[in-house]
């Protein structure tokens, strides 16, 4: 049984059959799913969630499947970790970590948007996918699609990491590199959508796919006891997931699975592409498109598809937003590296360092519950940290050495930690 | 010549949504209709939502007007562009 009501207009509430649509015919505006929440009163309860798969499929009633799940059954349900050290660190009461760096099966959020969007595909009948993608997203439609058994094309900017680029072939898409950024990509992916009637996930299945990442949301909430962190901080890249965990937020209030505490979110970008947080701190509706030169690539969107409605959730939800130099991102990898041993990629310090700046500022405080949202991992990007640690030192296989290192180790010993810049 | 619809988010920038720019791509190729879905201008920048109406050819030409104005234009879902 499926709650799905309609696909519904964001702008002016228009109504549309369940069908690869991205936008209103009246306005253009973007459709996304709406349900019957009064149908679920009753039935999707706490109880029922917690009786479903150890997988993002526990949310399987708000998600928009109408049939069995069809690929994720080890997807979501990542840590939601109580960060003690790092809150001491920072001088705040109550911090926890939502770890999408050890998602399953390609360690990013994207596993979740996925898991939908494949099951979705081939409900529909689509037999080839693909996606435009920084990297992320490439590789979780390149390994779910696999294991779909689905032809599958993904669509990256020419200039991608050797890493990435192998963290998806390995899987055995069509990779096609396109000269330009991420928003050339994207484009295009519109056009070739349109013309072979191939789903694309992330432009003609984008209804479908954005509502997976709600299930990041759902697990915040169910992983801190039925209850909301009273501040969000999220990485803001085309800007899916911030409006959908506030969706997800308000669904559980709606439904009465959590109480109302009034959660405010807060966006992170990165300085060198940050045009939401930009209009955010001009009090502006709309942002003006960036040409992103930053070292967190898979949030570099210069243009966000959903950025409005980003801008929209932080002024509904009373928060606010922060960028991030390079420098200060990839001090941030370093402190959650060694204060809760969580290794995260360049979109997810960018995340943990305008928190601490949204902290800092006073905009966040510092006795209320945070949740900082990772959203990928660390070892897909290791050439933004080489070079950064001091040299390893090599010893012969002599216990004399190693005590004579470890004197010396203990005698450098200062109030800045080793290994670190 | 085929006759074709196209839908666009027009962006203005840079001083160019304080300009006439419809008007004069209306000058230059009257048989083109358009028709504006939704629009946001603030002080500096200015979004319009606009399906455009014609015969191919001059629906493009209207279009790489526009572009020449310094309007960004964008598909508004598939579907090619001069520009793209």
């Amino acid at each position: 049984m499926s709650f799905v009501h309609a696909l519904t207009c964001k702008e002016c509430g228009a109504e549309y059959g369940i069908e690869p649509r991205t936008v209103c015919d009246n306005d253009f505006g973007p459709v996304e799913v709406a349900y019957d929440y009064d149908a679920m009163q009753g039935t999707v309860t706490r109880e029922s969630i917690e009786a479903g798969p150890a997988s993002l499929w526990r949310y399987k009633d708000l998600l928009p499947i109408e049939g069995e799940p069809r690929t994720g059954f080890n997807s979501g349900l990542t840590p939601l970790v109580k960060a003690d050290r790092l809150a001491a660190e920072l001088g705040v009461k109550e911090l926890y970590i939502k770890d999408d760096s050890a998602n399953h099966p390609t360690f990013s959020y994207k596993d979740r948007v996925v898991s939908i969007a494949i099951t979705k595909a081939i409900e529909f009948g689509f037999d080839t996918v693909g996606c435009a993608s920084t990297g992320n997203l490439a590789h979780s439609v390149a390994a779910h699609a696999a294991a779909s058994g689905l032809r599958t094309f993904v669509m990256i900017p020419h200039d991608l990491e050797e890493g990435k680029m192998v963290g998806m072939s390995v899987f055995g898409p069509r990779v096609v590199r396109i000269k330009g950024n991420y928003d050339d990509v994207n484009r295009l992916c519109s056009q070739i959508a349109d013309k072979y009637n191939w789903a694309i996930v992330n432009v003609n299945l984008r209804p479908f796919y954005t509502e997976g990442a709600k299930t990041h949301g759902f697990e915040i909430a169910e992983q801190m006891g039925w209850r909301l962190p009273r501040h969000t901080v999220v990485p803001v890249a085309g800007g899916t997931i911030l409006p959908k965990v506030w969706k997800a937020y308000q669904e559980f209030i709606q439904l009465g699975l959590v109480e109302d505490n009034k959660p405010a979110m807060y966006a992170a970008q990165a300085e060198g592409c940050s045009p939401v947080v930009k209009a955010i701190e001009e009090g502006v509706d709309l942002f003006h498109p960036q040409k992103p030169n930053t070292i967190a690539k898979s949030i570099a969107i210069g243009n966000p598809a959903d950025g409005y409605y980003v801008i929209k959730v932080i002024r509904d939800s009373g928060g606010w937003g922060a960028s991030a130099e390079d420098s200060e991102i990839i001090e941030a990898i370093q402190l959650l590296a060694r204060t809760e041993g969580i290794f995260t990629e360049p979109a997810g310090g960018t995340t943990l360092a305008c928190a601490i700046k949204l902290i800092q500022q006073g905009r966040i405080p510092r006795d209320e519950p945070i949740c900082v949202c990772i959203t990928g991992n660390g070892l897909k990007t290791l050439e933004v940290m080489q070079g950064r640690f001091t040299e390893t030192p090599v010893i012969n296989a002599k216990m004399g050495e190693f005590d004579t290192l470890v004197k010396q180790i203990e005698e450098q010993t200062t109030e800045s930690t080793p290994q670190t810049v | 010549m085929p006759q074709v619809t196209r839908k666009c988010w027009l962006t203005f920038e840079g001083g160019h949504q304080n300009e006439p720019c419809l008007w004069k791509m209306t000058r230059a190729h009257p048989d083109v209709q358009f028709d504006i879905r939704q629009a946001s201008v603030q002080k500096d920048i200015g979004i319009m939502a606009v399906l455009f109406d014609g015969e191919e050819d001059e629906v493009d030409a209207a279009l790489q007007t526009l572009i020449d104005l310094g309007v960004k234009v964008d598909p508004v879902e598939g579907g090619s562009l001069v520009a793209g």
